[in-house]
């Protein structure tokens, strides 16, 4: 797997089948080689923030994207998506929550937390790959970024 | 000292706080000439009414208002200390009327001069009969408050069910059409017609039961997520439906024709989702010639009674409740698509706000699908203009 370091994208996914899945729809579009998959989201959290397993980590190599579940063990979705948006460091960084619900509940917790997405997997395969492929082409393609998700988000927060 | 009857009349338990044996007698006299079998006990001190009422269950207490040792109001203190409901009547010699009603206020039922005993009775019959009143009050709100906890209970379990359902239930499912499908890509070629055909019956029947799943869980929503009532104006709601329903419209080239709709209370999303459904049926079940669809609303009193009419292919009178229950249908899938949900969303939608829905039809002579809401806007009149307006607009084609 890719070192922990040269990440594009983050995936958080408990079901190893599921993740599989994304995987497969991911690799066959090649819009990203480095993917990362943690399954839970204490392990997103660790990742991210450079603690626990991955106090090794550099917090300057933040992924440029991470595809979120909402349900997983531990500490679920919005828990996550809460630290990362809530944290200056962090906050610039796109999350996309990707997950089997779309329980209104779970959109409105979401955006208000701050999520950059929200997208429902289809149960078609060939429109889940479709799904993949276009929200892959406009985070690694098309959306333009700061240089430094780090560097930006504390410039913000700094000026009036 | 205790008396006892030997009628067998009603039978009335009384604590009498009294210290003047002949008046004690008296006023046991003068409640069994009423009809009362009566057990009492006589008592003079606040110690022994105290005994009394933690031994004794007591229908009635019949106080004197001052005696020796003892206020006869100083037995409500008791009984409030034990928590008794117990009614008292003070019976007392002199006493002014400010200081009776001051009494009553203080927690006495009632109060009856010595020199008009004859009043004993009837003010003892008020306060048994006012007990067992506020008894069996109190049993019903007891009964009501233990049925609204269990009512909130279930609504908590049910949005629990829900919302596992819609993040577990559809979790397999996409796995099962996911690796069908992804099979079927891998040995393309490999395998025989029929395994295609399989493979397709497979990922088809999971999508399926997603759109099931999908529908049972928006029919479950409808009053589940607490949505707080607005005015929704119903024309701006049709334009919003006419605008989601565009394609079709053209497609069947459908007439609307939307006459002037009140503004109703309610949650937008759902007035147009109710409204979408019907227009959307009229469609769908439309006959040989082109969809002609007339709304329109009148109000009955306290409520509107609105009317989806359309010329499309009617129901049959035995069909007519029938078809508002959750996944029944009338056709099979290939002649009309759908799952059965629509007609049981738009009477959930209907009856969470009030309202009542039916349909007047013949078979092969339209349908026309009346439902009311609740007319509680107070200014109904000053918009009717702008209803008009609007309403000239919407005329399409």
């Amino acid at each position: 797997m890719t070192e922990p370091n040269e990440v594009d994208i983050l995936l958080v996914e408990d079901n190893p089948d599921d993740l599989e899945l994304t995987l497969h729809a991911l690799r066959r579009e090649h819009l990203a080689n480095n993917i990362f998959a943690v399954r839970d989201g204490e392990e997103a959290v660790e990742f991210l923030f450079c603690t626990g397993r991955f106090q090794q980590r550099n917090f300057d190599h933040l992924p440029r994207l991470v595809l979120l579940d909402l349900k997983l063990p531990k500490l679920n979705g919005l828990e996550v998506l809460k630290r990362v948006k809530q944290d200056p460091r962090t906050k610039a960084l796109p999350v996309v929550v990707l997950t089997s619900s779309k329980e209104e509940r779970d959109l409105v917790a979401s955006y208000n937390l701050g999520a950059n997405s929200y997208i429902q997997k289809p149960v078609d395969f060939d429109r889940f790959r479709e799904i993949v492929k276009s929200t892959g082409l406009y985070w690694m393609v098309i959306n333009q970024r700061p240089l430094s998700n780090t560097a930006s988000a504390s410039r913000a927060a700094t000026q009036p | 000292m205790t008396h006892k009857s030997r009628t067998s009349n009603k039978r009335l338990h009384v604590l009498l706080i009294e210290d003047e044996p002949s008046d004690a007698e008296i006023e046991i006299a003068e409640l069994r000439h009423g009809g009362f079998d009566v057990t009492a006990d006589v008592v003079e001190t606040g110690d022994q009414v105290r005994g009394r009422l933690g031994k004794n269950s007591y229908d009635v207490i019949l106080a004197d208002y001052s005696l020796p040792n003892f206020r006869g109001m100083d037995a409500v203190d008791i009984l409030r200390e034990k928590n008794l409901n117990t009614p008292l009547i003070l019976v007392t010699g002199a006493l002014n009327s400010e200081t009776a009603v001051e009494c009553v206020k203080q927690g006495a039922v009632d109060y009856v001069m010595k020199d008009n005993l004859a009043r004993l009775v009837l003010c003892v019959r008020r306060a048994l009969e006012d007990t067992r009143l506020r008894q069996e009050r109190a049993r019903a709100q007891e009964q009501l408050a233990h049925k609204v906890e269990e009512l909130a209970r279930s609504n908590c379990d049910l949005e629990q069910f829900a919302y596992v359902a819609s993040h577990d239930l559809q979790e397999p499912l996409r796995m099962v059409a996911a690796y069908t499908q992804l099979l079927a890509e891998r040995y393309r070629g490999k395998l025989d017609t029929t395994a295609d055909r399989y493979i397709g019956y497979a990922v088809e029947g999971a999508t399926r039961m997603q759109a099931l799943l999908e529908d049972l869980l928006a029919f479950s929503r409808i009053g589940r997520n607490g949505v707080t009532p607005t005015p929704v104006d119903s024309n701006t709601a049709i334009e919003e439906v006419l605008r989601n329903l565009a394609i079709t419209l053209k497609e069947h080239n459908v007439t609307i024709t939307c006459n002037p709709l009140p503004t109703i209370l309610a949650d937008r999303f759902q007035v147009v989702q109710l409204f979408q459904n019907l227009i959307g049926n009229a469609i769908k079940f439309r006959g040989r010639q082109a969809p002609s669809v007339i709304i329109s609303a009148e109000q009955h009193g306290e409520e509107w009674l609105f009317s989806i009419f359309d010329n499309g292919i009617g129901i049959a009178s035995e069909h007519k409740e029938f078809i508002f229950k959750i996944f029944q249908r009338l056709h099979t899938r290939a002649e009309y698509p759908g799952n059965g949900v629509g007609l049981a969303i738009c009477k959930k939608i209907v009856e969470h706000n009030g309202g009542r829905i039916w349909v007047d039809s013949e078979l092969g002579r339209g349908s026309n699908f009346r439902f009311t809401f609740p007319a509680v806007l107070a200014d109904k009149a000053g918009k009717k203009e702008d209803y008009e307006l609007s309403a000239e607009n919407l005329v399409s084609r």
